[in-house]
């Protein structure tokens, strides 16, 4: 199988270099996470503990941790169900909406657009899977591709929405701008130039409203600009920069029983 | 060569409070609602987001990717220092906590990480630093004879030797602001309520060495909890009342932390049980206050430990109060400034935050300002002083003594002997 994106028209990705690319990505990822979860295991399980004299950080140690403040009552009273937290705090980002309808709706737009479309290319992956394997589906990955091709571009937008709205306040919002520091337009700059790539590498693929009269010929390495930024800013780089809030800070907050 | 060492270790900080580090948005809603950080000028260390993006770039720099593969990064001792002075310019109020989109748990962070640099030889914070020694000496931060405890109790209070309920005076009532232990022993003594006090073996609660991050100093807390603990005890109660709200969180949260067990007695604030007594009819108010009253609510008894209604429950049924809301109250108050050490380390700080906290008051047109906490009284009465402000602040348990037709006159004779 053969994908669109590629050095040009005529050297385009195989399923095979595909597959290396996403792996390395998935490896540089997951290396990120151990030393993370072993710079977060280098603390101590409980209140007003030391760390054993020359003990490592642990993944382990941060992740029993973890689990245990999960489940123990809060002598604050501030408890949450988990499955509220779950759903309010988490999947509906309630306490941003508490705080501001407007970065809410920004932060759930992004939220929401980059969620989809990660599982919408985890179900294209799968049917490209399946087919792999043998077993027959009742339809192509080709035409299954196409049949994702309406909400791709629906969740797109939506994630193209709330990445202009975080762009502009940053620039237009005095308070943001001000306290905006490298650390933050990484990740801001990251997702903006995926969103972006993604649109214009579509749009010279089908010469659709985002081709800006670019040359038809430039649509595969377009396509492989997208597809490599993706796996970079998507999975490789999470672990190494402010992207790591799209882990920690569901952990943080099942940790703390939805927060005060 | 030797092989570098951290500049930072991980004392008393949990794995979870690391990960916290990195849960951060940075979205700044902690910096919009700082009262430490609006009364400092804006002073930009002391914003609670700068102060965890600093902890997340030592551990970085001591436990991250880099310091794995060339080595830890040294941090220069003058920026502990400096991030020292700015975890300190901290009442450790947690309206932080409270509109922090990631929900983190900030007044646990940074009491840990006090912790952390005093075990290091970094902080506390100018005077704070006298404490575990006096505290653990005295038993009360205030230099006074533990025999004095009890030296304020007027001749009308009837005391039990044992008794299912213990009052808990806390040492700034028993020692410093006599007319609340008045107001909250005749209010018990007239609603026909048998209780009884510590006396000598009631110790201070702690609270000043656990917020300063001087929990582990020569165990004074632990040994501090553990001593009232076994006192209330051994007077057979099951019932503890407290109109300290420093006293009752201390008492509510870290005492069972710090023992590693639950209390075996129901800890209560004087609202709370007064709340109970109006519920169930067995008040009756002899006299009329006919004044308007805010309230505000003690970061000890509100955000720390989530006792909100029970205040207000008690003003409203005063008769003749008029009871008007601030701006900022419930779980999105202002604090009084006086917590978390800054009273005793960084008084311009907290009167500055007292100030505002005042204003928010004037700005009802209430003839009370009350609270429920002695240290909220105190720091309220400076912030009112300093700004002239005509307006009473009162605690609670007075305002319903003197609604029950109680004095909360200091007789002469009372006042505590100097150690």
């Amino acid at each position: 199988m053969e994908y669109f994106s590629g050095l040009s028209d005529a050297l385009r990705l195989t399923f095979v270099q595909i597959m290396i690319f996403s792996t390395i990505a998935i490896v540089i990822f997951l290396y990120g996470m151990i030393l993370n979860f072993q710079k977060w295991g280098a603390g101590v399980t409980g209140y007003a503990l030391e760390p054993q004299a020359g003990s490592k950080g642990s993944a382990i140690r941060f992740l029993k941790t973890w689990w245990k403040q999960v489940v123990e009552e809060s002598h604050h009273g501030h408890g949450k169900p988990i499955l509220e937290v779950l759903i309010l705090d988490i999947m509906f980002q309630r306490r941003i909406l508490k705080r501001s309808p407007l970065r809410w709706f920004m932060h759930f737009t992004i939220f929401a657009g980059w969620m989809s479309l990660f599982a919408l290319s985890g179900l294209m992956f799968a049917v490209e899977m399946t087919e792999k394997f043998g077993i027959e589906l009742p339809f192509t990955p080709a035409e299954f591709r196409d049949f994702l091709s309406l909400p791709n571009y629906i969740f797109g937008y939506v994630l193209l929405l709330g990445v202009i709205i975080a762009v502009v306040r940053r620039l237009v919002v005095s308070n943001a701008r001000e306290a905006t520091i490298m650390y933050d337009w990484i990740l801001l700059g990251g997702v903006f130039i995926v969103t972006i790539s993604g649109f214009i590498a579509d749009g010279i693929r089908t010469g659709f409203i985002w081709s800006f009269g670019l040359d038809p010929a430039t649509a595969p390495p377009a396509a492989l600009f997208h597809s490599i930024i993706s796996l970079l800013f998507c999975i490789a780089y999470i672990p190494y920069s402010k992207y790591i809030h799209v882990i920690a800070t569901p952990l943080a907050i099942l940790a703390n029983k939805g927060g005060e | 060569m030797a092989k570098k060492t951290p500049s930072i270790d991980t004392k008393n900080l949990t794995a979870v409070q690391l990960m916290e580090l990195d849960s951060c948005t940075r979205c700044g809603e902690c910096v919009k609602w700082c009262p430490t950080y609006a009364a400092s000028g804006q002073k930009p260390g002391l914003a609670p987001r700068d102060k965890i993006l600093r902890w997340k770039q030592y551990m970085d720099k001591s436990y991250g990717l880099k310091a794995k593969l060339f080595g830890p990064k040294e941090i220069p001792q003058s920026e502990l220092e400096e991030f020292k002075d700015d975890l300190h310019g901290c009442s450790t109020c947690g309206i932080c906590a409270t509109v922090c989109e990631s929900g983190i748990n900030t007044v646990e962070l940074w009491e840990a990480l006090r912790t952390n640099l005093v075990k290091k030889g970094i902080g506390p914070f100018g005077k704070q630093s006298m404490f575990p020694k006096l505290i653990g000496q005295y038993h009360n931060p205030y230099l006074l004879d533990q025999k004095d405890r009890l030296a304020w109790v007027p001749p009308d209070v009837k005391i039990a030797d044992k008794a299912n309920i213990v009052y808990f005076t806390g040492c700034t009532a028993g020692y410093k602001q006599l007319a609340l232990a008045f107001a909250t022993s005749r209010v018990l003594n007239k609603l026909g309520i048998e209780f009884t006090m510590l006396g000598e073996e009631e110790w201070c609660c702690g609270s000043a060495l656990i917020r300063t991050g001087q929990v582990h100093v020569d165990d004074v807390a632990r040994n501090l909890a553990k001593h009232n603990v076994e006192a209330i005890k051994a007077k057979g109660a099951t019932k503890v009342l407290y109109a300290c709200a420093g006293c009752f969180r201390a008492s509510k949260v870290d005492w069972p932390r710090l023992l590693g067990e639950e209390l075996p007695f129901e800890v209560v604030h004087i609202t709370e049980f007064l709340e109970d007594l109006i519920k169930k009819d067995k008040i009756k108010w002899e006299k009329t206050i006919d004044k308007t009253v805010t309230y505000h609510d003690p970061c000890h008894l509100g955000r720390h430990v989530g006792v909100y209604d029970a205040p207000r429950f008690v003003l409203e049924h005063i008769p003749g109060v008029k009871f008007v809301e601030m701006d900022r109250v419930r779980e999105f108050q202002r604090c009084c400034g006086a917590g978390g050490g800054v009273k005793a380390g960084l008084p311009d700080l907290a009167l500055g935050v007292a100030e505002s906290r005042v204003k928010d008051a004037l700005d009802t047109n209430a003839d009370i300002l009350s609270s429920a906490c002695p240290f909220c009284k105190r720091n309220l009465m400076d912030g009112r002083d300093s700004l002239k402000a005509d307006i009473e602040v009162e605690d609670i348990i007075v305002l319903v003594a003197q609604a029950l037709g109680l004095s909360v006159e200091e007789p002469k004779k009372a006042e505590p002997k100097k150690a």
